[in-house]
């Protein structure tokens, strides 16, 4: 048990960074402009879906971001960097 | 009234043009400044341009700084180099033979001149072509004269028995060899059926002892030609331990086939004296990847701090050090939780407090510059720290805990091993056992710009021994309590 509990822990974290990234990519899709009528032009994005596209995109780089710093840690401690 | 007026903003000018000249910028390698310039370029800290944008009074400081140096330098270099050209007895001349490097030679002409340097390699290049002869196939009256400017008489001789003594070395090593004494293969192939070629222990280990020094049991121990009942003379370069006695010597080996024991020979001196520590010629690597490490010690009332890339040195020169004279001192390596390494030593609370027992002055401060040098602390928004403290408990507690499960550890006893470690406190733990100082680590990783691969090689600070920037969450305690960064 302590040891399942323990797996649990290591993959809930090993997740960390890719959950930003998940969120990030839900907001953008939630957010997308809505597609333009047949002939007709694309209407201009509304400032909400503005402002949840631009949150998407932070959320997606910093959970780049984490996985990079992941990375570099992970070379460091096996003595690569 | 006009004409006296231009001749007063004349003057006037040439007033200010001439104070503006009075202090001339020195050329690049002026004569006048000759060690100067030779500890620049040595160390690399100028190059002809990068003084030459000087401004002149900058240069005469920088000149002013370096004369010092330069001359303790200098001086060194020309005892190295007065002792290398007087003739050499056998012993010197090996250790010149196989010791001196291109760079020596290097160092010679950038400090003593062109002409020292040519005769320098001229008796370097004569020695080493007749230790070769001599070996092959003797030396003639003309080679001995050659070389008598460079060698006392009895290295002379000692060179001339050479090929002597090796053909009967030669000669004592075929008496010996059985394979004078050789058995028919078709017996030997008989009394070798269902031999194995597995080595018995003994035999193996002491195999792995004669090739690299390593034991049975892993363990490495320096092999020591000198040391037990198995020497052999040193035989590292042609004429090595050759003396007089050497055809008696021979003789003996020979006639009796016993082992003979000669001392080993004291090692000659046959660099260069070595830059001066700190300097870029010490520090220069071309590394890809950062090997940066070492300890900075501000001492109050000095101005420049004492830097070391060894730790061993830096625990000397602060043992040297007064009682509560150090203001400031950085440890920089890796880090982990309770530990840091600096190079090849590494540090836990007790011998960082030992190591300063004393030394610090009221309210100094020691920075451990290392990943995760203080416990992660509570929580935070930040998402880089938050990143680090998963990426801690992954490294240090879930990667170790599973290795041990592997390993047949029982549950219990390797969480309680892993649950006391991954978030052990190094900079409070040193701060309780110094009462006053501020000890400051990391609660994070900390992550160093200028030790990224390929940057490091761009910014030539592989070897750096303080670490610039370290974008981290730092800590600092007093007591163990908590206190402000100083």
């Amino acid at each position: 048990m302590t040891d399942l509990g323990y797996l649990l822990e290591a993959i809930l974290l090993l997740a960390v960074p890719f959950v930003p990234i998940a969120v990030g990519v839900l907001l953008r899709r939630k957010f997308s402009p809505a597609p333009a009528a047949e002939g007709a032009e694309a209407p201009a994005p509304t400032g909400a879906q503005k402002a949840g596209r631009l949150i998407g995109a932070i959320l997606i780089g910093v959970g780049a971001a984490s996985i990079l710093f992941m990375l570099i840690v992970l070379l460091n401690f096996k003595g690569y960097i | 009234m006009k004409a006296p007026r231009f001749l007063i903003s004349l003057l006037l000018l040439a007033l200010a043009g001439g104070a503006a000249f009075a202090q001339e910028a020195v050329e690049w390698k002026h004569q006048d400044f000759r060690p100067e310039f030779a500890l620049f370029t040595e160390s690399e800290a100028y190059t002809r341009e990068t003084w030459t944008a000087l401004p002149p009074l900058e240069q005469t400081r920088l000149l002013g700084e370096a004369r010092q140096p330069a001359g303790e330098r200098l001086a060194a270099m020309t005892v190295y180099y007065e002792t290398a050209m007087k003739p050499w007895n056998t012993q010197e001349l090996n250790g010149y033979a196989a010791g001196v490097k291109d760079a020596d030679i290097a160092a010679v002409k950038l400090w003593l001149g062109q002409t020292k340097a040519e005769a320098f390699k001229k008796k370097l290049s004569v020695s080493r072509a007749m230790i070769k002869k001599a070996a092959a196939e003797g030396l003639d009256a003309g080679d001995r004269a050659a070389l008598q400017p460079y060698l006392t008489p009895e290295a002379i001789a000692d060179l001339g028995s050479l090929r002597a003594a090796v053909s009967l070395q030669r000669q004592a090593a075929v008496k010996a060899d059985p394979a004078r004494n050789e058995i028919p293969k078709g017996a030997v192939n008989s009394t070798l059926q269902g031999v194995t070629g597995r080595l018995g222990g003994s035999v193996s280990g002491n195999l792995a002892k004669a090739f690299d020094g390593s034991t049975a049991t892993g363990d490495v121990t320096p092999v020591q030609a000198a040391a037990g009942r198995h020497d052999i003379p040193a035989a590292n370069t042609a004429v090595s331990g050759l003396t007089g006695r050497t055809g008696a010597l021979a003789n003996k080996s020979a006639g009796a086939a016993s082992p003979q024991r000669i001392p080993a020979t004291p090692a000659v001196k046959s660099s260069v004296p070595a830059p001066l520590p700190g300097t870029a010629a010490q520090k220069k690597s071309t590394a890809w990847t950062s090997d940066a490490y070492g300890i900075t010690v501000q001492v109050a009332g000095r101005p420049e701090p004492l830097t070391f890339r060894k730790a061993r040195d830096a625990e000397a020169a602060i043992r040297q050090l007064p009682d509560g004279s150090i203001s400031r001192i950085t440890l920089y390596g890796h880090g982990s939780p309770g530990m840091q390494t600096v190079g090849d030593d590494a540090y836990d609370p007790d011998s960082a407090a030992a190591m300063l027992k004393g030394k610090m002055a009221r309210g100094g401060v020691v920075q451990f510059s290392g990943c995760n040098t203080a416990s992660i602390g509570g929580a935070s928004v930040n998402p880089a720290v938050g990143i680090s403290m998963a990426a801690r408990r992954l490294l240090y507690f879930s990667l170790p805990y599973f290795q041990d499960r592997m390993d047949g550890v029982p549950a219990a006893q390797a969480r309680e091993q892993w649950e006391k470690t991954w978030n052990a406190d190094l900079s409070r733990d040193t701060s309780l056992q110094m009462r006053g100082t501020v000890v400051c680590g990391y609660r994070t990783f900390g992550l160093v710009p200028g030790r990224l691969p390929g940057l490091t090689r761009l910014m030539g600070n592989q070897e750096a021994t303080t670490p610039g920037y370290v974008a981290g969450k730092k800590v600092c305690y007093r007591d163990g309590r908590e206190v402000p960064e100083p």
